[in-house]
């Protein structure tokens, strides 16, 4: 099919390059603003904006908490549907669990509880949640949506495409595509090390457009590799579910000898007993984690088997000074509160895996590698934004001549994708601000938001790009980049207007989140205008090109 | 892009074809290296997490490479026959060897 | 304080040792000295001083660091630093002749 290696990777690189780009600029984005995702969060629920918390008294204040919580709704609709419809029946609180990181002011909680009218399946659960003031132990109301880790986040590894987990895969065989378009860029490129500094603005969009390219592939090429395979290695169970179909057996087989191996039960004794004290089972945890020379902060704790005489806790320390996930899991046998298994040092190949995944999902505290990692994902996106750029330019004359439209459409796509998804970003805060503070379902109305502005830039998209098609530019790029700059200015106001918050006062207390958000998106502004400024340039043809020539590689590409 | 089709039909089919041989053979080539590895290793002994743990770092590196060999290699067929073939062969010799581990 | 000076040490010897490996390239030495290019010595000595430099930004970050969180933050400082470099090229490269106004002419 193809006459040479290179060829065949240049193919390989420009069509799948093209096709998944849409999806990977999607990964990139918001994979880059889930970095901050609890910043996020801050910025987008007022009554959080407070410092970061450590875990509090599990036996005053969490447990009473717990006991009362009850199933979300959601997870009895799904529960329902799995047994025909009809209501589930639940047993009291079976498992809980409680997760912080030293980013969050807030605490998580969760709640599992046995479903006792599911003939087909004995073991069914369903699942209850709920965020606290760790201060306080007041609940926030459950419709306000958490903009940076329960929207932001998901949409990077899933697309929010839940059925059947077809937005996994998805970003799944984006993430692969990646893989493949690095290392056949990296064939395709010959001129690596002496093109290696090379960014020429002023020549024709085609050549700038691929230096940029080269240079933000080649520049990033580490991070854009280890991110696009450390994610695929933390899916890697979605993607080859081994344990649960072809080699169940010898799984479940291991589980329980493992479990039976640490001395925690595998199932409940039925027989009722109290819970010790948590409070002090955490305090031995630190003891001991102190002992090793790993002092630090509880990230997880579980109780299972809760009010049974088999209940066991599990406190697992937050990892903040290793890049690898460190857990330092201790067990603790509930009913006495003594130390049943202390989880042993990893082994080589779960250290490789540990510090692999630790890489992507970033749970160390350093301010200035989440800032250089912010930095790599919207290298990644410039990366893709100037591939599609570059394939565009490359092709619209001839399509101009030949009256094909192709060029036109994926220009289009192109926009929608890259200034399109920020406009949707944005106008999803300025929503946030905006929306009535007691409105009900207030966290669905912001995603509909979401969706619908992105839906809007697409077809203002389509609708101006018609000069692509006499190899002009389409003036889409420059009205979207006018906007991007009126919601970028926007957000930071209503959060004055809406919470008393501006700049001054942020930056005197100190308090980053919520400057953070708010300088980020001035100097999106900033660029936003500045990039407009030369679309329009461009557009009338005052900037003229330095030179019509184009070299080697950017015919061959 | 230089090619060797003669006809535009065929040249899709051909495109069709590869593609799906780069996605869809490659996955069952590294299913199949996967859960042979593992049931491998568990018989020889190994625990079953460490197994499981290994295979999956090295699932993706090995799929990178059969990928890109879906599209550099010049036979198509060969590509179906090696990877589709090879990944059955090695998910049926994993499937025959699971039920004694499983004891 | 102490860290964020060190890890600020960190990105500047990064920048400069690249600065000193683009400028042992023509292309980029007429950017900064017009049309005069640098004789073989002087390459030989930017590329030796770059690679020091940058090899120097490493063990900054080592100073503040695990070595596996300090690797993981030089490498991307490298990334940084090579963006830095090819954009003052780029729109101010005159900028960066007092890292090279040791070198003579010809």
């Amino acid at each position: 099919m193809f006459a040479s290696f290179r060829l065949s990777m240049t193919w390989m690189h420009t069509w799948l390059g093209l096709v998944l780009g849409y999806v990977l600029m999607i990964c990139f984005f918001f994979g880059a603003l889930s970095v901050f995702d609890r910043e996020i969060d801050r910025w987008a629920i007022p009554e959080t904006r407070f410092e970061p918390q450590t875990l509090p008294s599990f036996d005053t204040l969490l447990l009473p908490i717990f006991e009362r919580m009850q199933p979300s709704k959601e997870s009895l609709a799904q529960a329902s549907a799995r047994i025909g419809g009809k209501t589930p029946q639940h047993t009291s609180a079976a498992g809980f669990g409680a997760y912080t990181t030293h980013r969050d002011p807030v605490l998580s909680l969760f709640t599992e509880y046995h479903v006792t009218n599911n003939p087909n399946d004995p073991h069914d659960h369903v699942f209850g949640n709920t965020t606290i003031d760790p201060r306080t132990g007041r609940q926030l109301r459950d419709d306000q949506l958490k903009i940076g880790s329960q929207f932001f986040y998901p949409l990077h590894f899933s697309l929010h495409l839940e059925w059947l987990e077809i937005g996994y895969w998805l970003v799944g065989i984006a993430a692969l595509v990646m893989l493949a378009a690095l290392v056949s860029g990296v064939v395709i490129h010959r001129k690596i090390f002496r093109e290696l500094f090379t960014f020429r603005p002023r020549k024709q969009a085609q050549r700038s457009a691929l230096d940029l390219h080269n240079l933000t592939g080649v520049v990033g090429l580490p991070f854009h590799f280890f991110f696009a395979l450390t994610g695929l290695i933390v899916f890697a169970g979605i993607y080859f579910p081994v344990a649960h179909t072809m080699l169940e057996p010898v799984h479940e087989l291991h589980e329980q000898r493992e479990l039976a191996a640490k001395g925690l039960a595998f199932e409940p004794a039925g027989v009722p007993a109290p819970l010790a004290s948590v409070d002090a089972m955490v305090a031995e945890a630190k003891r001991r984690w102190a002992a090793r020379g790993m002092s630090g902060e509880v990230g997880f704790l579980s109780v299972a088997h809760v009010g049974d005489a088999n209940s066991y806790v599990s406190v697992y320390r937050a990892g903040t000074d290793r890049v690898t996930l460190t857990g330092q899991g201790i067990h603790f046998k509930g009913t006495t509160g003594e130390v049943m298994f202390e989880e042993p040092p990893p082994s080589t190949i779960e250290g490789i895996t540990d510090f692999l995944t630790g890489l992507h999902l970033q749970h160390f505290r350093h301010w200035l590698l989440r800032w250089l990692y912010v930095m790599g994902g919207l290298a990644g996106c410039a990366c893709i934004a100037t591939g599609f750029i570059f394939f565009v330019e490359k092709r619209k004359r001839q399509h101009a001549k030949t009256g094909v439209s192709g060029a036109r459409w994926v220009d289009a796509m192109a926009t929608t994708a890259v200034t399109g998804m920020v406009i949707a970003t944005v106008a999803m805060l300025v929503g946030n601000r905006l929306l009535p503070a007691e409105l009900a379902g207030r966290g669905a109305w912001e995603e509909r938001i979401f969706w619908f502005a992105w839906l809007a830039a697409l077809l203002h998209a389509t609708w101006r790009s018609a000069p692509v098609q006499q190899a002009r530019i389409s003036p889409a790029w420059r009205e979207q980049c006018w906007m991007i700059a009126a919601l970028c200015v926007a957000a930071p106001l209503l959060n004055w207007i809406t919470t008393g918050d501006h700049l001054i006062k942020t930056l005197g207390e100190g308090y980053w989140p919520v400057a953070g958000m708010d300088l980020a998106l001035l100097a999106s502004a900033v660029i936003a205008v500045l990039a407009a400024g030369k679309l329009r340039l461009r557009e009338m043809g005052v900037a003229r090109p330095s030179a019509t020539s184009t070299d080697a590689e950017a015919a061959h590409a | 892009m230089a090619t060797t089709t003669a006809t535009p039909a065929s040249g899709t089919l051909q495109v069709i074809s590869r593609v799906a041989a780069s996605l869809l053979g490659s996955w069952l080539f590294v299913w199949g290296l996967t859960v042979l590895g593992i049931s491998l290793g568990v018989w020889a002994g190994a625990d079953y997490r460490q197994m499981e743990s290994l295979m999956y770092l090295l699932a993706f590196p090995v799929f990178l490479v059969v990928f890109c060999w879906a599209y550099a290699a010049v036979s198509l067929k060969r590509v179906w026959l090696i990877l589709a073939g090879g990944g059955t062969l090695m998910t049926a010799a994993a499937w025959l060897l699971i039920p004694s581990l499983a004891a | 304080m102490r860290d964020s000076l060190l890890l600020a040490g960190g990105l500047l010897t990064g920048i400069t040792g690249f600065a000193w490996l683009a400028l042992a390239m023509d292309v980029h030495w007429r950017q900064v000295r017009a049309n005069v290019a640098a004789g073989l010595a002087a390459k030989r000595k930017l590329r030796f001083l770059g690679g020091l430099a940058i090899a120097a930004s490493l063990g900054l970050c080592l100073a503040v660091d695990h070595p596996t969180m300090a690797a993981l933050v030089w490498l991307m400082i490298l990334a940084v630093s090579v963006l830095t470099v090819t954009f003052t090229l780029t729109w101010r490269p005159r900028w960066l002749s007092p890292l090279v106004v040791w070198i003579p002419n010809g």
